[in-house]
C-alpha cells in the first residue's frame, strides 16, 4: 500500500522508497520542519494590534481587551484635533505608565500638516513624549520626522503620507521603523511591499526590518489617505489639520439645472463608505506580511473600543493557534455590529468593485446605549458596587455598561440587585441601586442599559 | 465698543483668524495657538474691548472663518 502510494508521487524520496518506514519517516521529519519554520516565521512575531484612545476610558478598554500597543494624540496637531478627543501633554506620563504595566506599546499622533507657528509645539511635545517614555510617534510632515530623529524618538509613517510601493518605504526607512500603508492598496499589492522589505533588508534607523502596518477596522474615507478639501471649503475646517466636519457622510441630492429636477442617487450616501472590516479576512492580511494591525476610532466611544478590541484579539490569537473558523467569525461579526458601524465591506484590501456606500445615516449598530445613573460606592470586599439611578429604569437580565477613565468599558448582564438595601427585580430613578459586580467601580463612572437599537 | 473674545484653549491653530484679522490675532510661537492682541484672560475667555470700529469688520470675518467657534465678536 505504501509503496503504491510513493510510486505515483514524483518525488526525490522516490529512491529510497524501498526502505519503506524509514523514508516517510524522513518526509514526515521534513514536512514537519518545513511547518515549523512557516509557524516559526509567522509566530515569531505575532502581529501586533494596536487600538484608538481618544480619552482615558478607551485607553482602559483597549489595555483591558488586550490591545499590544495604542495610539493617542495630545492636544490640536494630530487628525482628531478638537479638544474633546485629546489627551493634553500633561497627560503623557500618565498613558505611558499605564500601558507599560500592561507591557502595552504606545504611540504619539502628531500627523496634522504643519505651519511655522507650529514648530514649537512640535518640540515641546517631542521632549514631553521622549521623557515620559513613548515607543513612537507617528508622523507624516517631514518636520515632525526631522525632529523625532534629532531627539532619537522612534518615528512611524503615518498613512497621511500615503506609501503604495516599496521604493517609497526605502526612502522612509532612512527616518522611521514602522511603515502605515496606503488604505487605497489591494492586499497583493501589500505583499510585495513585505515580501520585498525582507528580500531587499530594508531595515529602519534601528537596524531592524521596516513593519508594515494597515488599518484593520473602522471608518474610511472618500478622499485618498485622508486628503480631502471638503470639509475646508465648507466650514474652514480643515481635515488635514484634524478637524473633519465629515461632510461625506451626508446625503446629497444632485439638480438638474435646466428642469430643476433633483434626484437622489441610488438612494446611496454616495460619498460615505462602509466602514472597513478585515476580521473575517484575517488570516489573508497575516499571509500578506502585515505585522501591525490598526482600529481606527479616537473619536469612538470605549464600548466600540472594547468590543472592536477584544474581537480581534480573539481572531488573531486564534487564527496563531489554528481555531480561526467559520463558527467563530460568526460570533465576532455578530458582536462588532453591536457597535457603531456603517456596515462593513472590506475595503480595498481584496481588489474587488470599488466603492461600497453605506445606505443609510450614521451607525447601524444593532445595539445602543440609554444613560441610566452614576457610580457611588463599591466594596471591594463583597465586590458590590452601589450606583444612583439618575435616568432610565433598570431591571434584573439587563445587559449594562459601565464606563469610567480607570474602569474602561465593562458590559455584563445583571444577575441580582438591591434597591435602597433591598432585593428588588428592577430599580428607577431617583433609586440606590447596588449589584454585585466582578470589577471596581469610581465616583466617576458612568451606568448605561444596553438596549437594541 | 468692540468685543472680542477668544477661548483659545480650545484652539486648533489652523491660522484663518491671523490671514483675515492680523491687527487682532497672532499665531503663539509658544503653543501654536491664536493670541487675541492686547486681550485679558479670565478663566480661559480670553477679552479684547476697543472702541476702535474699524477692527470690526476682520474680526467678524475671523470669527466667522473660525473651523470651532471659539471666536466671538458683539458691538456694545
Amino acid at each position: 500500500m505504501i509503496f503504491v502510494t510513493f510510486y505515483w508521487k514524483p518525488d526525490p524520496y522516490f529512491c529510497s522508497v524501498f526502505s519503506g518506514a524509514k523514508a516517510s519517516e524522513e518526509m514526515d521529519l521534513k514536512a514537519e520542519r518545513k511547518l515549523k519554520i512557516k509557524v516559526m516565521k509567522r509566530g515569531s512575531e505575532k502581529i501586533e494590534l494596536m487600538a484608538p484612545a481618544g480619552n482615558f476610558e478607551s485607553l482602559q478598554a483597549a489595555l483591558d481587551n488586550g490591545a499590544d500597543s495604542v495610539y493617542f494624540g495630545v492636544e490640536q496637531l494630530n487628525m482628531r484635533a478638537r479638544a474633546s478627543i485629546n489627551f493634553t501633554i500633561d497627560d503623557l506620563l500618565e498613558i505611558v505608565t499605564k500601558c507599560e504595566k500592561k507591557n502595552v506599546r504606545t504611540y504619539l499622533t502628531l500627523n496634522t500638516i504643519i505651519y511655522d507657528h507650529d514648530l514649537s509645539l512640535i518640540k515641546v511635545v517631542m521632549a514631553k513624549a521622549k521623557e515620559a517614555g513613548i515607543t513612537a510617534v507617528i508622523a507624516s510632515d517631514q518636520a515632525v520626522i526631522a525632529s523625532a530623529r534629532s531627539m532619537e524618538v522612534a518615528v512611524h509613517i503615518s498613512t497621511q503620507l500615503n506609501i503604495t510601493n516599496v521604493e517609497t518605504v526605502k526612502f522612509y526607512s532612512l527616518f522611521a521603523e514602522t511603515m502605515v500603508l496606503s488604505r487605497e492598496l489591494s492586499l497583493r499589492q501589500v505583499k510585495k511591499i513585505t515580501d520585498q522589505i525582507e528580500k531587499e533588508q530594508i531595515k529602519g534607523p534601528s537596524g531592524e526590518l521596516v513593519k508594515v502596518e494597515i488599518f484593520g477596522h473602522g471608518a474610511l474615507c472618500m478622499a485618498v489617505s485622508g486628503k480631502c478639501y471638503l470639509s475646508l471649503h465648507s466650514n474652514n475646517s480643515s481635515a488635514n489639520r484634524g478637524a473633519c466636519k465629515q461632510n461625506c457622510r451626508k446625503k446629497y441630492t444632485v439638480v438638474d439645472q435646466e428642469s430643476g429636477f433633483e434626484i437622489e442617487i441610488d438612494n446611496e450616501y454616495m460619498m460615505s463608505p462602509k466602514d472597513l472590516c478585515t476580521i473575517n479576512f484575517l488570516d489573508e492580511v497575516l499571509e500578506a506580511g502585515v505585522q501591525v494591525l490598526k482600529i481606527e476610532g479616537r473619536g469612538r466611544a470605549p464600548e466600540y473600543v472594547a468590543t472592536v478590541t477584544k474581537a480581534y484579539r480573539e481572531a488573531i490569537d486564534s487564527w496563531y493557534e489554528g481555531t480561526y473558523t467559520e463558527d467563530k467569525l460568526e460570533g465576532w461579526m455578530e458582536r462588532l455590529s453591536t457597535v457603531y458601524n456603517r456596515g462593513f465591506w472590506s475595503g480595498y484590501y481584496l481588489g474587488q468593485k470599488l466603492g461600497e456606500w453605506s445606505k443609510t445615516s450614521g451607525s447601524q449598530a444593532t445595539q445602543k446605549k440609554v444613560y441610566v445613573g452614576k457610580g457611588v460606592h463599591y466594596f471591594p470586599k463583597a465586590g458590590i458596587a452601589e450606583f444612583k439611578i439618575e435616568a432610565y429604569n433598570i431591571k434584573k437580565g439587563d445587559k449594562i455598561l459601565v464606563t469610567g477613565p480607570s474602569t474602561g468599558a465593562q458590559e455584563l448582564v445583571i444577575e441580582e440587585m438591591l434597591v435602597n438595601d433591598l432585593a428588588a427585580e428592577a430599580a428607577k430613578k431617583g433609586d440606590n441601586c447596588t449589584i454585585k459586580l466582578p470589577f471596581r467601580v469610581r465616583m466617576s463612572d458612568k451606568l448605561y442599559k444596553l438596549v437594541e437599537a | 465698543m468692540v468685543v472680542i473674545t477668544l477661548q483659545r484653549k480650545k484652539c486648533i491653530g489652523c491660522n484663518y483668524c491671523v490671514e483675515l484679522a492680523p491687527g487682532q490675532f497672532r499665531m503663539s510661537k509658544k503653543d501654536g495657538k491664536s493670541v487675541l492682541l492686547k486681550a485679558v484672560d479670565k478663566k480661559g475667555f480670553h477679552t479684547l474691548k476697543s472702541s476702535d470700529h474699524g477692527i470690526l469688520e476682520t474680526s467678524e470675518a475671523a470669527a466667522k472663518a473660525c473651523p470651532v467657534n471659539i471666536i466671538s465678536v458683539k458691538l456694545k
